[in-house]
C-alpha cells in the first residue's frame, strides 16, 4: 500500500507542480461561481432600483428595503427604469418630489413603481408596497401618539420599544412554479458553487489525464515497474492518484466557494460525500482516456471537450430543472446530472443519506464500471510502456 | 572464450556471478528479438553489450530487469530467478534507461524521494542516501530546482543517481551517454569505472564502440537477436585475424630498412614505397621498439612513427559484414 500511495502522492505534487493549473484550478472556478451567482440571484429580498430626491421618503424606504433583504441601488430616474429594462433590477422606484413633500406632511403617499418580467419582480413589487405600508403605519401610529400627548421623541421610544417586544406574523408563501419551489431558499452562490464544483471535478480530472501519457512517453511507468513494484500496486497507485486530484479540487471550490461567497451546502458531509464519489467516476474516466489515449496533446483536447460537453448535458452550466423534458431525460446519461440532483436534494432541501442513496447507487455504478474498465486498459498501456 | 557452431558464446556458470543469462529467447509476434542470447556477469565485472540499434540490447536488458519475460531461456540474478512476477529480486537492479525517465515538474530531490519509495527506502534512511547520491551526480547545488530547467547532461546525471540510489547489486546502463555533450559523456564515463572499481557488476549497452572499449572487461557483440561473439577486447580483435599496423616515415635507406625489419620475428610483412615501411606486426606496442632500432640501424633516418591497432569497429564489420552504426 505504501508503494500504491507514494504513486498516488507524486501524481498529486505533480498536479500541483503544473502552473498552469494555478488559474484553471484556482481561479477560473471561483470566477465563474461569482458570475453564475450575479446571474442567478440578486440576493432573497429582489434588487430595487431607487430614484428620488435627498428626503426622509427616499432614505426611510431605502433603510426598510435593506432591513427587508433587498438589494437597493440608488440610481437617477432614467437609469431607474433603464435597469429593470435590462433585467439588473426587478422594479424601479421613483420617489418624486410631490410624494417625498405629501411623506413629511403626514399625508397620503402615491410612489410609482415600474416592474420588471422577471420571476422574481411581482415579489420584489409585493416587498417595495409592504415597505411604503410598513412606513405609512409607522408615520400613523406616531401621530396618534403625538395626538396622544407624548413628546415626539417618547413616542418612538415607544414604538422601538413595541417593534422589539413584538414579533411580527410571518407568512408562508408557497409558489404554484415548480421551478420557482426547486430554487426557493437558495443562497445567490448556492448553484454557481455547487454546478463548478462538478464541472471542475469531473474537467479536471480528464484534462490531467495527461500524465498517466506522459510518466509513459518519459519513461517513468517502465522505470517504476523495473522497481519491486507489481503492475497491481501501480494501478492503484494510478487509480488513487487520479481521485486526488478529483478531491482535490473538489475540497478547494467547496472551501473556497464557503468562505468567499458563503454558500451553503447543507449537510457539508454529505455534499462532501457526493463530490467524492463523483471523483471516483472522474477518476475513472480519467484512467481510461490516459490509457487508450498514447498523445498527450490529443487526451488534453479530447479531455477537456468531453468534460465540457458533459458538464454542459449534465446541468454544471446551466440548471438542468429548466431543461426540457426530453432533454432533461438524455442529462441523466452523465454522471453530472445524478450527482448535480444529490447536490442538490443535500442543499437545497436538507436530505439525508438515505434520501441520495439512489443517486449515490448510480454515481457509484458508473465509478465501478469506469474503474474497472480503467484499470484493464492501464495495464495493457503499461505493457505497452515496456 | 569459446563458441559454438551458431557463433553465439556459452555462458558457463560460475559460482559467484551476480548474472547469468543462458539461452534467452524474446519473440514479438514473427520478429524473433533475442534469439539464444548466453553471458554472465561476475560482482564488479563491466560487462558491456555492443551492438547497432535495433540489435536487441535493450530487449534482452529489458527482461535482465525483469520488465519482459522470455519465451525461453533462463535468468537468475544473485542465483534467483529473474521475471516480471519476481518482484524482490528487482530490488538487487538499479536500471538507467535509455530515456531521461525523471519527472520534468519536480525536483532532483523530489523525483530521488519518490523512486527510492518504490525500491522501498522511507525515512531518515532515504533522505541520507539521497543527499549522497545528489553529492555523487553533482546536483546537490541544484537539489531543489525543477529538472526540466536542467542541462541535458545534469539530466543524464540524476537519470543515473536514480539507478545508484539504492545501491543495487547489478547496475544496467542503456546506452546512458546518448545525446549528452563531450563533458557530461566523461563525466558519466568516469562514474560508471568508479562504481566498478567499488564492485558493483555493471551491464553496459551501447553502439559507441570507443566505451565499450573503454569500460567493459568483457564484451558480447550482437546484432539481429545472437551474440556474434564474446570475450575481451583483445581476444575479440584476436578472433578477426587482424593484425596491428605501424608505419615508418622518413628517409635515407628506406629498402635496407624494410629488408631488416622483415626478418624480425614480431613482423608478419613490410611494405615498402619511396618514404615510408607498412609493417604488419602481431603486438604493436611491445613490437615497435625494436622495430625502430632495426630499421635506424639499417640507415633509415626516422621523422614519424604510427601505430594502428584493429578496433572493435573492425570486428563487428567482420562479424556481421555491416558498420556499428548502420
Amino acid at each position: 500500500m505504501r508503494t500504491a500511495l507514494a504513486i498516488t502522492s507524486v501524481e498529486l505534487k505533480r498536479f500541483l507542480a503544473d502552473r498552469s493549473n494555478i488559474f484553471f484550478v484556482f481561479v477560473f472556478p471561483l470566477l465563474l461561481v461569482l458570475f453564475i451567482g450575479a446571474q442567478f440571484g440578486g440576493g432573497g429580498g429582489g434588487r430595487v432600483a431607487l430614484s428620488g430626491p435627498d428626503s426622509s421618503l427616499t432614505a426611510d424606504l431605502a433603510a426598510q428595503l435593506a432591513d427587508d433583504d433587498a438589494q437597493v441601488t440608488t440610481v437617477t430616474a432614467d437609469d431607474a427604469r433603464e435597469l429593470v429594462a435590462r433585467g439588473r433590477a426587478d422594479v424601479s422606484v421613483v420617489v418624486t418630489d410631490e410624494a417625498a413633500a405629501a411623506y413629511d406632511a403626514g399625508d397620503d403617499v402615491a410612489v410609482p413603481l415600474v416592474v420588471g418580467n422577471g420571476a422574481q419582480s411581482q415579489a420584489t413589487a409585493q416587498r417595495v408596497q409592504s415597505a411604503l405600508d410598513a412606513l405609512a403605519l409607522e408615520r400613523g401610529q406616531l401621530a396618534a401618539l403625538t395626538d396622544a400627548g407624548l413628546s415626539a421623541e417618547s413616542a418612538r421610544q415607544a414604538l422601538a420599544a413595541a417593534d422589539t417586544a413584538l414579533r411580527p406574523a410571518r407568512m408562508e408563501i408557497t409558489n404554484v412554479s415548480e421551478i420557482a419551489q426547486e430554487f426557493a431558499g437558495l443562497g445567490q452562490f448556492d448553484y454557481g458553487a455547487a454546478s463548478q464544483v462538478l464541472l471542475f471535478v469531473f474537467l479536471i480530472s480528464l484534462a490531467g489525464s495527461t500524465t498517466l501519457i506522459q510518466s509513459r512517453r518519459l519513461g517513468v511507468t517502465r522505470r517504476t515497474l523495473a522497481a519491486p513494484v507489481t503492475t497491481r500496486q501501480a494501478v492503484a497507485g494510478q487509480a488513487l492518484g487520479r481521485l486526488a486530484i478529483a478531491t482535490t479540487q473538489g475540497v478547494y471550490i467547496m472551501a473556497a466557494s464557503t468562505l468567499l461567497f458563503g454558500v451553503d451546502w447543507g449537510n457539508l458531509a454529505l455534499a462532501f460525500l457526493v463530490v467524492v464519489v463523483f471523483g471516483l467516476v472522474a477518476a475513472g474516466a480519467a484512467m481510461v482516456l490516459g490509457s487508450v489515449i498514447d498523445n498527450d496533446a490529443a487526451a488534453g483536447g479530447v479531455g477537456v471537450g468531453v468534460g465540457l460537453v458533459a458538464g454542459a448535458l449534465g446541468g454544471a452550466m446551466y440548471p438542468i430543472e429548466l431543461f426540457p423534458d426530453s432533454l432533461r431525460t438524455v442529462a441523466h446519461l452523465t454522471p453530472h446530472a445524478w450527482a448535480g440532483q444529490a447536490l442538490a436534494e443535500v442543499q437545497r432541501h436538507g436530505a439525508g443519506l438515505v434520501e441520495i442513496l439512489p443517486e449515490l447507487g448510480v454515481l457509484l455504478g458508473y465509478a465501478a464500471v469506469l474503474l474497472l474498465v480503467g484499470a484493464w486498459v492501464l495495464r495493457r498501456s503499461l505493457a505497452r510502456a515496456i | 572464450m569459446s563458441s559454438d557452431s551458431s557463433g553465439t558464446t556459452a555462458a558457463p556458470a560460475h559460482q559467484g556471478d551476480v548474472l547469468v543469462v543462458t539461452d534467452v529467447v524474446r519473440r514479438f509476434g514473427d520478429l524473433v528479438a533475442v534469439d539464444g542470447v548466453s553471458f554472465r556477469i561476475a560482482p564488479g565485472e563491466t560487462y558491456g553489450l555492443l551492438g547497432p540499434n535495433g540489435a536487441g540490447k535493450t530487449t534482452t536488458i529489458s527482461m535482465v530487469a525483469g520488465l519482459l519475460p522470455a519465451d525461453a531461456g533462463t535468468i537468475t540474478l544473485l542465483g534467483r530467478a529473474v521475471g516480471p512476477r519476481h518482484t524482490d529480486v528487482k530490488r538487487h537492479v538499479g536500471l538507467v534507461p535509455q530515456d531521461l525517465a525523471i519527472y520534468p515538474e519536480l525536483s532532483a530531490r523530489e523525483n530521488l524521494v519518490f523512486f527510492g519509495r518504490l525500491q522501498g527506502m522511507w525515512g531518515r534512511a532515504l533522505t541520507a542516501r539521497v543527499d549522497e547520491v545528489l553529492e555523487i551526480v553533482g546536483l546537490a547545488d541544484r537539489a531543489k530546482d525543477a529538472t526540466k530547467e536542467y542541462s541535458g547532461g545534469m539530466k543524464r546525471r540524476l537519470n543515473i543517481g536514480i539507478g545508484l540510489l539504492h545501491q543495487p547489486t547489478l547496475l544496467i546502463l542503456d546506452e546512458p551517454t546518448v545525446g549528452v555533450d563531450p563533458q557530461s559523456r566523461n563525466a558519466i564515463l568516469e562514474s560508471v569505472e568508479a562504481l566498478s572499481h567499488e564492485g558493483m557488476a555493471v551491464l553496459y549497452t551501447t553502439h559507441y564502440m570507443e566505451e565499450a572499449e573503454r569500460l567493459c572487461d568483457r564484451i558480447a557483440i550482437i546484432d539481429s537477436g545472437r551474440v556474434q561473439a564474446e570475450g575481451t577486447r583483445d581476444e575479440l580483435i584476436r578472433l578477426t585475424g587482424e593484425l596491428d599496423r605501424i608505419r615508418l616515415t622518413g628517409g635515407g635507406d628506406v629498402p635496407e630498412a624494410a629488408a631488416a625489419v622483415r626478418a624480425l620475428d614480431a613482423v608478419a610483412s613490410a611494405d615498402a614505397d619511396r618514404h615510408s615501411v607498412l609493417l604488419a606486426v602481431r603486438d604493436a606496442p611491445t613490437a615497435v621498439a625494436g622495430v625502430v632500432t632495426a630499421a635506424t640501424a639499417a640507415g633509415m633516418t626516422l621523422d614519424d612513427v604510427e601505430i594502428t591497432r584493429p578496433n572493435l569497429e573492425s570486428v563487428f564489420l567482420q562479424l556481421t559484414g555491416k558498420a556499428l552504426r548502420d
